[in-house]
């Protein structure tokens, strides 16, 4: 009998971690969002999805370790004593104006937005009790974008997008290559299908991720 | 160089857009027409640095250097060329403070206080030529490496050095090196990083156009010390000239038997080829470096991740560095690590090559030796600020840089000083600014830069640096509000702390180090609605609330 044969199961479920203050057995391998995310911890995140391979984009997701340097918590994986903390002072100077900067600049249509109700977006300004003064602070979009027409079968709104990059990622883990890509770059950076379009099978997987109700089901 | 008097024509990009190929054509149609073409070298060189006397034209040995050369002025050159006694007076620099006549480059203050060792052969060799290159030592240090040196001797003289990467990081090149070779795989790759995309700044650019040899040089020596045997310069493609200029060194470095296989004669092998970039300044990042030439979007990798020197271009263990570290490797190898080391300040070792702009006399490219002081910098080398103006800031390091005020001037230039002062090395661009310039306007110009360079990946660079440049651009327009400043600090902290790449990481520098020393200017333009240099118009138009 080979060695790792017991090895293997010893080797599992043997982290222990500390997150805000909590005790917590966690697997080796796993990240600090999903440990967190598993023992029902809120960390604000756009950019994660369950099974797909963590970016790091949007770092609402930044927590300290032992009282160090910020990370991003879903790209770094969990280490034996490690100590976690979710919401420090240094961590609220950082994620709270990212969350600021999306909400001045997200079109707040919630009223008719798809989105409304699974909304990523409104469940961090909600956790973050992130005040309207606050976000009046800062400038936001004059005039709006028009929708775009991917394909047939979806319409994307550029004006909400938070880029978080899912149904892109989502696409490809599906197709192979995949049909949607970001364009552009900086403050223009949006989502575009690429390919031939008879090949999508409209499985309607990206608009069922988005966080935010961006691609919509066309209504032609 | 060889016996016999020569003409040496500057044809970097600043000489080449005065006119410098048109005055090239002009002498050498005159020396044809006198029958003096074979006595007399005519040769097109790369930068000689002066760029703000140009076209530049040097006689040798004699060291004559003319100033604001027109083809017209072909026949009163050749003639001096012929016996080097006399000048042609009109086209001799003169002191600006004495107004006397200093016909001799060495006694110019622009080169006199300087040390040209990296630019040593700039504007002296044909860049084209690699025979040029050969006759001042060239290829001299991979010769001795090759033949005398293993791979952990040169990766330790390099350590020894204490040389410092030039792209603005200034990571010790020793440590990366041997990262780099002790990486597990037996195909590596040697990259070398020539994006430099910064306003103001040309020293990469310059140094590929004027001596090519000595990046190729220093890379194929990194090849050997890691274990590569294929490099990749780098190129911004909106540098066509030193696309070329590099493209023919590599091909006559090949045809001489120093890129290739079994070089010198030894059983190394190793290639260069030069990757055009297609004009984005992330690509200047290395993971957002490497992902551009695999093809990819120019995308920085977020940490954590494995680093560059262990899993890089295709996954192999990749050597990334600057121009201008490369360009001193050679040198390094030459003269021996003590006597590299012996220059510069404790931490900060050998010279920095800076592109002296702005408002200042004499700008160009310049050489010094690292902790020197910034006023001798503006003013001994740069003859200080024209037109009677009065120094107000120099900025340092582009785009992630900061400005510095007079009360800095004093202060040593090297990694550390600069960093702690809320700026930084960067490549070595140096923008200096007079009285007349608006550090809020200044501020808005690099936030200006930054949103739009940014690549768009994560939240508080793209959308962050975008509203930083708006609330900039409203306070120049008279938009201004009274809780701008505090809220343009708060944004910084979080795009500095937040992003995921250097980009966005620096970018607020700008900003914080004009509010750190130049606060009352914010001030001024928000409460007073007024401009104090006089830059910022329409401060007080009817739209202002």
């Amino acid at each position: 009998m080979p060695e790792s044969f017991f090895a293997g199961d010893y080797m599992t479920n043997d982290v222990s971690i500390i997150i805000d203050g909590h005790r917590i057995a966690a697997e080796k391998g796993a990240t600090i969002l999903e440990v967190a995310l598993r023992n029902n911890i809120y960390i604000p995140h756009l950019c994660y999805y369950p099974g797909l391979k963590p970016k790091g984009a949007c770092r609402l997701c930044m927590v300290e370790i032992d009282g160090k340097e910020l990370v991003t918590a879903c790209r770094t994986e969990v280490e034996d004593g490690m100590v976690i903390n979710t919401w420090t002072p240094k961590v609220e100077r950082v994620v709270r104006p990212i969350a600021e900067l999306l909400i001045a600049n997200h079109h707040a249509t919630c009223k008719d937005c798809p989105g409304t109700g699974k909304c990523e977006l409104q469940k961090i300004r909600a956790k973050l009790k992130i005040q309207r003064s606050r976000v009046e602070r800062l400038r936001s979009p004059q005039g709006a974008l028009p929708i775009i027409a991917l394909n047939r079968y979806l319409d994307y709104d550029p004006n909400k997008c938070v880029c978080c990059g899912i149904c892109i990622d989502t696409c490809s883990d599906i197709n192979g290559t995949g049909f949607l890509y970001f364009v552009d770059r900086g403050y223009s950076t949006k989502v575009a299908f690429f390919g031939d379009e008879s090949k999508c099978e409209s499985c309607m997987k990206c608009a069922m991720r988005c966080p935010v109700g961006v691609l919509i089901p066309s209504k032609r | 160089m060889s016996n016999g008097p020569a003409i040496l024509v500057c044809q970097g990009t600043g000489c080449l857009s005065g006119g410098s190929e048109e005055v090239f054509v002009s002498l050498e149609r005159e020396l044809r027409n006198l029958g003096l073409r074979e006595k007399v070298q005519l040769k097109r060189t790369g930068c000689h640095g002066f760029c703000e006397q140009g076209p530049i034209v040097v006689l040798e040995p004699y060291g004559v250097l003319y100033c604001k050369v027109k083809p017209e002025d072909a026949a009163e050159i050749i003639n001096s060329a012929k016996t080097g006694e006399k000048f042609v007076e009109h086209l001799v620099y003169c002191d600006p403070s004495t107004g006397n006549p200093l016909p001799h480059y060495r006694d110019i203050p622009f080169y006199g206080k300087q040390e040209r060792v990296v630019l040593g052969r700039c504007g002296k060799i044909d860049p084209e030529n690699i025979e040029d290159y050969l006759r001042t030592d060239g290829y001299l240090a991979l010769r001795k490496v090759l033949l005398e040196m293993r791979p952990e001797d040169v990766i330790e003289e390099v350590k020894r050095s204490g040389l410092r990467g030039l792209g603005g990081a200034g990571f010790p090149t020793g440590k990366k090196w041997e990262a780099s070779a002790k990486a597990p795989g037996d195909q590596k790759y040697v990259i070398c990083n020539g994006d430099e995309g910064d306003p103001g700044a040309f020293q990469d650019r310059s140094l590929m156009e004027a001596d090519p040899h000595a990046i190729i040089e220093g890379m194929i020596i990194a090849g050997y010390a890691i274990g590569a045997k294929k490099g990749y310069v780098y190129v911004r493609a909106e540098y066509p000239l030193a696309v070329k200029r590099m493209r023919i060194a590599i091909s006559q470095a090949r045809k001489m038997g120093f890129l290739g296989r079994g070089i010198l004669g030894t059983a190394f092998d190793f290639d260069i080829e030069v990757f055009r970039g297609a004009g984005a300044f992330v690509c200047g990042e290395s993971t957002a470096l490497v992902r551009s030439i695999e093809g990819d979007k120019g995308w920085p990798k977020p940490l954590p991740r494995p680093r560059t020197a262990e899993k890089g271009l295709w996954g192999k263990p990749t050597l990334l560095n600057n121009v201008k570290t490369f360009a001193n490797i050679p040198i390094i190898i030459r003269y021996g690590s003590a006597w590299f080391a012996s220059r510069g300040t404790e931490k900060s070792k050998g010279t920095a090559i800076f592109s002296l702009t702005g408002k200042v006399r004499n700008c160009g490219l310049i050489e010094v030796p690292m902790g020197i002081r910034l006023r001798e910098i503006i003013y001994g080398i740069g003859g200080g600020i024209p037109n009677g103006k009065k120094f107000k800031a120099v900025q340092t390091g582009g785009p992630s840089g900061g400005c510095l005020p007079a009360e800095l001037l004093d202060m040593p230039v090297d990694f550390d000083s600069l960093k702690a002062c809320g700026s930084m090395m960067g490549s070595g661009g140096m923008v200096v600014m007079d009285e007349q310039t608006c550090m809020v306007d200044v501020a808005r110009y690099f936030l200006e830069f930054t949103q739009r360079e940014s690549c768009g990946q994560c939240i508080p660079c793209r959308i962050g640096t975008r509203q930083m440049f708006q609330i900039l651009d409203d306070i120049t327009r008279g938009r201004g509000r009274r809780e701008d400043i505090d809220l343009l600090l708060e944004l910084s902290e979080a795009i500095a702390n937040g992003s995921l790449c250097a980009l966005g990481q620096t970018a607020p520098n700008p900003v914080l180090t004009t509010i750190r020393y130049f606060r009352d200017e914010y001030e001024a333009h928000i409460s007073e609605k007024r401009c104090p240099a006089g830059v910022c118009q329409n401060l007080s138009s009817p739209e202002t609330t």
